[in-house]
Order: C-alpha cells, then sequence, then structure tokens
C-alpha cells in the first residue's frame, strides 16, 4: 500500500521565508539563509513532497518573478515532488508556476470563487497536479472557511466539503488557523468531520511541533500526509527524527538514505 | 561531461524542470526540444509528462512528435515515457473521452478498478520489479513516487513488467526492447529515482 507522507511547506515572500502563527507571518532568512544555516540539503532528504507558498499579498509581476528565481534556486539538487502557488487566480498563473518547475499547484480562494477556472486548470494540467488548501477557524463550535489569509469569513468546513466535490482536483489541505504555528499538535478533532464518501488524499496542515504529533494525525485511516512549516523544529535533522519516530510506531512511512550518485 | 545526448520533450503543458535538475545533477548532455528537428544526433529521448492524456495526446499529435518518436525507436534510440509520458506510448486511453496514444505498446488507460480507493494515487510506493538491466544496484522493491488516477490495463508480456499494488496489482514499470515507459516519477524519487535514470541513460 501507499506510504503516509511528511511534507515541509516554506512561506515566502519577497525574498525571505517566514514563521506562521496563527496567520501572523514573522521574517525568518532568505534563500541563502535557509541553504547555508539549516541544512536545507539534509532536510530535504527527510520529506516527501516540498510546498512553497508566495505569501505577499497582491504580488506584481517582478515579485512572482524573484519568487520564481528563489524557487528554482531552492530547488537545483532537490529530487522530490514540489508544489508551489499562492494567490493563483487562473489557468495562466497556474501556467507559470509549472514552467518554473512545479509538479502541482496549490489552489485557495478560487476553489470557492470561480469554479470554472479551477475547471480549466485541471483539464489542462490534470486534476491530480491540482492541490487545494482550505484554512478554517473554530468560531462557537463550527468550523469556518477563511479567505485572503485568514482575514475573510466565508462558508462552514461541512458546507466546503460539499462544494468543492463539483471541481476535479487532486488533494486536499486542511489548514487550521487556530492551530497554525503554535507547536501544540494538529487539529484532530477535525478529522472527523470529513465525509464518508470523501475520496480524495487529505493532508493536515498546522500545529506540529514535536514527532508524536505526525504518528497521531498519520495514524488516522483519513489522512494521508501530514504538513509542517515549523522552520525551526524540524529543519536539519529534525524531520528526520520525526520519521524515525512515527515508523517505530508501524506508521508506513518511505525509508530515505540520501542521494549517493 | 559524459558524450551520450538526451533529448527531453518539451510538449508545452509538461513541467520538464525536474527531469532537467536530475539529468544536470547526472552530468550528462542533454537539449530540451520543443519540435522534432533533427533527433539523429541524440542517444536518448525522454517524453516527461504531467496532466490529462487527452491534452498531452494532442499536443504531441499537433507538434508531429508522433512520427519523431516513432522513427527515434525505430532507429534503436532508447526511449523513456514518465508518467503521463509513458502512458502516452500505449495504444489509448478513456480519461475525458477514448483518446489514441502513440502505439508503441499494447495496452490501454483506464481509472483503478476499485471503487473505494483514495484517489489520485498520491505519494511512494513500493515498485516490485523484474531485476533487468535498467534496474541494475536498485533494491527490490523500491519505493517511488506516484501521482495519478489511471494506469495501464492488459499490457505487454509478463516478464517486462514490473508491478506496484493499490488496491489492485498495476503496471508501474514496462520495457519492451529499447521502449521504457514509468507510471512514477524517477526523477521525484530522492536516490533511488536517480538511479534509475542514470541506468537508463547508461543503457
Amino acid at each position: 500500500m501507499i506510504f503516509k507522507r511528511i511534507i515541509y511547506a516554506l512561506l515566502y515572500s519577497r525574498g525571505d521565508f517566514f514563521l506562521s502563527r496563527n496567520f501572523r507571518l514573522q521574517k525568518v532568512g532568505d534563500v541563502k539563509w535557509l541553504k547555508n544555516n539549516f541544512g536545507f540539503g539534509e532536510t530535504c532528504n527527510s520529506i516527501d513532497e516540498l510546498i512553497i507558498i508566495l505569501v505577499s499579498k497582491n504580488p506584481d509581476k517582478r515579485e512572482i518573478s524573484n519568487y520564481f528565481d528563489d524557487v528554482n534556486n531552492l530547488r537545483e539538487k532537490i529530487f522530490v515532488p514540489i508544489t508551489l502557488g499562492g494567490g493563483i487566480r487562473n489557468s495562466l498563473d497556474a501556467k507559470s508556476c509549472f514552467e518554473n518547475g512545479a509538479d502541482k499547484i496549490l489552489i485557495n480562494k478560487i476553489a470557492q470563487s470561480d469554479l470554472s477556472e479551477c475547471k480549466k486548470i485541471s483539464q489542462i494540467f490534470g486534476k491530480q497536479a491540482l492541490s487545494i488548501m482550505v484554512d478554517y477557524k473554530k468560531i462557537n463550535q463550527t468550523n469556518y472557511t477563511f479567505l485572503d489569509a485568514g482575514e475573510k469569513k466565508s462558508i462552514s468546513l461541512s458546507d466546503y466539503f460539499e462544494k468543492i466535490k463539483k471541481i476535479e482536483f487532486g488533494e486536499l489541505i486542511l489548514n487550521s488557523i487556530d492551530k497554525d504555528g503554535t507547536a501544540a499538535g494538529f487539529d484532530y478533532e477535525s478529522i472527523s468531520l470529513i465525509p464518508k464518501n470523501f475520496k480524495n488524499p487529505i493532508l493536515m496542515m498546522g500545529g506540529a511541533g514535536k514527532p508524536e504529533h505526525f504518528t497521531k494525525v498519520l495514524s488516522s485511516k483519513k489522512i494521508s500526509g501530514a504538513i509542517t512549516a515549523n522552520l525551526f523544529n524540524f529543519l536539519g535533522s529534525g524531520l528526520m527524527k520525526a520519521r524515525d519516530y512515527s515508523l517505530k510506531k508501524d506508521i508506513e512511512l518511505n525509508k530515505f538514505e540520501g542521494i549517493n550518485i | 561531461m559524459k558524450l551520450k545526448k538526451v533529448c527531453i520533450i518539451d510538449y508545452e503543458v509538461v513541467n520538464i524542470a525536474s527531469i532537467e535538475n536530475a539529468i544536470k545533477f547526472l552530468n550528462f548532455n542533454y537539449e530540451i526540444l520543443k519540435k522534432p528537428n533533427d533527433l539523429k544526433s541524440f542517444s536518448h529521448l525522454i517524453l516527461p509528462g504531467v496532466g490529462s492524456f487527452k491534452t498531452g495526446a494532442k499536443k504531441l499529435f499537433d507538434n508531429h512528435w508522433d512520427k519523431a518518436i516513432i522513427r527515434f525507436v525505430r532507429e534503436k534510440g532508447f526511449l523513456m515515457g514518465i508518467c503521463l509520458g509513458m502512458q502516452l506510448l500505449f495504444e489509448k486511453s478513456y480519461e475525458d473521452g477514448e483518446t489514441k496514444g502513440l502505439g508503441l505498446l499494447e495496452g490501454e488507460c483506464k481509472i483503478f478498478k476499485s471503487k473505494n480507493l483514495v484517489l489520485p494515487h498520491m505519494g511512494f510506493n513500493l515498485v516490485k520489479h523484474n531485476n533487468s538491466k535498467i534496474w541494475n544496484e536498485i533494491e527490490n522493491p523500491s519505493p517511488f513516487y506516484f501521482v495519478h488516477s489511471y494506469r495501464i490495463a492488459n499490457s505487454e508480456k509478463k516478464k517486462n513488467i514490473s508491478t506496484t499494488k493499490y488496491g489492485e496489482s498495476f503496471v508501474s514499470f514496462i520495457e519492451k526492447d529499447n521502449i521504457f515507459g514509468a507510471q512514477f516519477h524517477p526523477e521525484k524519487s530522492h536516490d533511488v529515482g536517480l538511479k534509475l535514470i542514470n541506468n537508463f541513460l547508461n543503457l
């Protein structure tokens, strides 16, 4: 059977990488910093995939082109699948991500606001290459989805599961705003909200801080993978340790051996 | 720089950055072609691919790659199709309606049989291979990265096939003489994937 996945997400804006806590961003360092100080090579030998999200608000052309330059710089010796996204509005935006090395692209807002563009993207690039991320937050015991980097409240998460049935897509990323950057564990409670007939792979993001958090979320049958954007807890050998911990607890993960050619 | 020359086919909808990086990393001479000019100077041809079969096939045929690829293979060049590129080597696919492929290999592309599977089949899964030359020094089975919802049904002889289990056992790699097809992405499969590409380019 297929292995579960542990994925790194990098939040990028104007040449720098960021930490996020409940969607408030804090600058950490640039590409050079990421490559040098935190042993990015080692980290990338312990992940199944990499996601690099452009988190700038309304980026202009030049900013987007700088994003792609840094992505290309970073990915040179990384042989894992890469998902790019952040602010994708249409199939042209999607195309430039694929031209810059995306294996999959990540959409968020248009999954709610522009079904016809979503349809177009999956027709051109294949539904497997279209990943959807949804940001959500609990208000009075109900999970609501949020748009525009957590600023605009939208439909409930249950309604959202219904709504996206109309889109042909690959995987769904559930990103908890409440858990984001807390390092206190994933939003395990919401796993029970996933409809029984939901067939696409589901990944959880937000809250990873310790190896056992991955083990707990990946032990659910409904969850295909876990994502962390925690730059401090899991860079260097951190994720390798998390993998080993989960492997010992019988979570089926791929064992990477590092590049040796 | 090694002397063998690799051509990567760029038929627009395709992400070629990772395969390009892999070939660069392995230090082979390569070119990326958008149109099938003269393929005579190449020893190896790589047909990558993400995207839907219908769109991919149309781009391939519209740019006259079909004839060029078939001629290249007839003249004993080594061809490898990856993911959608592998599926396009076969007779046809039923993704978005029936569409013709290159017909270099026998078989057709259909959605996974089981109704209860999580689709797409996405992530690392084990490939049980047939220990042929291209698998030299690669453990059996080995994990490779997959991302697809359709797979090859009723195909070529068993001895030429490597398989993977996902609800059923399906063809994850195929070889026939100088033609190779990988349903997975060797260029996104860490060390073991690079080894496979290296073995292919050393044929």
